[in-house]
């Protein structure tokens, strides 16, 4: 069974407003990682916002078409079911944080899946670990710097242990250090067997994927390997090299 | 002249045992692109709100045109620095795109013709006129960057400082505003970025800060 399909997928945000989702179709296999590329406003967060179920479960619009996760139709399953396979970070990490301390907010969705005490500090303790965080643990969320952020923000999905990450436009505001440590953690996520959806302007950060798909307003305009990274003509045609 | 000057700046967030910044030094000029980096959390950020009178500092002052900036009202000092937040929402409010542009220019009295001039010609350097009409809290992340940056820049500040202008922005637009910077340091305004984006950074800045361990370092280039 694929981590991901999706079948001729189309959404706009208003019931007969403009498509930013035109007749989608690509299929995920588990373990790959695939770069998802394209100029602002292509569609990319909101293609993001259809793996998570967010689309259609909060937000109205229109969608047509269908997005399987590990087999199950998003639109059919309850968001809270899906939110046990697909872990999204979003691109601005305010929208995603909400405790007062980091710990806790690493801690939240253990403790809503009713983990025992032991497995909850168990996870906390390992993904804060796996993404050094450690100095950051009693800080005070709204206290943290851009980047920090994303960081927790990354470690509070990490420790629900989705099947499936997806990365909208996290590496943006990293470091280089922590920038090269997060690629690391992706690529030892992958090893373990997870499926990772990453989004992204920095085309020497996706070097890591295994596919490329390029959105141009709202449509799958290709789908490749990523070795379609070194072809600088078909990116400069689609102005995502300069 | 020196634009803006910081003598001997330390600041801590209230209950903050060690100081985030301690003796900072720097002055700025308004020529070229100064580009300041830094690992994450370091206080970049902080540092560039202590250069809008967003914060004011622990220790030490800061000088803008030889005045005390703390003796300057806010609005004193935003008609000198533009400034651009690392989040863009966070300066989006107006209930359309074109409005948000236009605000600034409309408190500062232009004439409404000239207002609808300005606001045009950077919807369309900015590739934003099919939002025009749109709701700016809509758009894509990428959009919302460009319009707050547009919505700065109109006003033509003499320094304008910049909070991660590229996060958000794909390779064509990067390019666009890096263009658009180089065109404003030609007419003798300055530019003042948080970055770490390395290769915006080797192509546009012409000159770069470090900051770690609470202190600032210069990197000649």
């Amino acid at each position: 069974m694929s981590a991901v399909v999706v079948n001729n997928l189309s959404y706009c945000y208003q019931k007969g407003g403009k498509h930013i989702l035109k007749d989608l179709n690509f299929t995920v296999e588990q373990g790959q990682i695939v770069a998802v590329l394209g100029l602002s406003g292509s569609g990319k967060s909101t293609l993001c916002l259809c793996l998570g179920g967010i689309i259609p479960h909060y937000f109205g619009g229109e969608m047509t078409g269908q997005v399987l996760i590990n087999g199950q139709d998003t639109a059919k399953c309850k968001i809270a079911r899906l939110a046990l396979e697909v872990g999204i970070v979003f691109q601005d990490a305010d929208t995603q944080l909400f405790s007062p301390i980091v710990e806790d907010e690493i801690a939240f969705a253990p403790e809503n899946l009713c983990l025992p005490p032991e497995q909850i500090r168990y996870r906390v303790d390992a993904v804060i670990d796996m993404v050094g965080i450690n100095h950051l643990r009693y800080e005070n969320t709204n206290n943290l710097s851009g980047g920090q952020k994303h960081l927790v923000a990354m470690a509070s999905v990490l420790t629900l242990d989705p099947s499936i990450l997806v990365l909208d436009e996290v590496l943006a505001q990293l470091d280089a250090a922590v920038k090269e440590n997060v690629i690391e953690i992706l690529l030892e996520l992958c090893r373990q067997g997870k499926t990772i959806i990453i989004v992204e302007h920095d085309l020497e950060a996706v070097t890591i994927a295994d596919r490329v798909l390029l959105l141009e307003d709202g449509m799958l305009v290709n789908d490749g390997p990523a070795s379609i990274l070194q072809d600088k003509e078909l990116l400069a045609r689609h102005k995502l090299l300069i | 002249m020196i634009f803006m000057k910081m003598v001997q700046v330390g600041f801590s967030y209230p209950g903050q045992k060690k100081p985030l910044l301690n003796d900072i030094n720097f002055s700025i000029h308004k020529e070229g692109i100064t580009a300041l980096t830094g690992p994450n959390g370091v206080g970049k950020t902080t540092l560039s709100k202590l250069m809008v009178g967003i914060l004011a500092p622990s220790t030490g002052h800061i000088t803008l045109k030889g005045q005390n900036m703390s003796s300057m009202a806010l609005a004193q000092i935003g008609r000198l620095v533009g400034y651009v937040f690392q989040n863009p929402e966070k300066q989006l409010f107006c209930p359309t795109v074109s409005e948000e542009i236009g605000f600034g220019l409309q408190n500062l009295e232009l004439p409404e013709h000239e207002v609808q001039r300005l606001v045009k010609e950077n919807l369309a350097y900015f590739e934003l006129e099919h939002l025009a009409q749109n709701f700016p809290l809509q758009l894509s992340e990428g959009e919302k960057r460009r319009l707050a940056i547009a919505a700065v820049l109109v006003l033509e500040p003499e320094l304008l400082v910049l909070d991660e202008p590229t996060t958000g922005l794909d390779a064509y637009r990067k390019h666009l505003l890096g263009e658009c910077l180089l065109k404003l340091v030609a007419s003798k305004r300055g530019v003042f970025m948080i970055s770490h984006d390395s290769n915006f950074i080797d192509r546009y800045a012409s000159r770069i800060l470090i900051l770690e361990n609470g202190r600032l370092k210069e990197n000649g280039c």
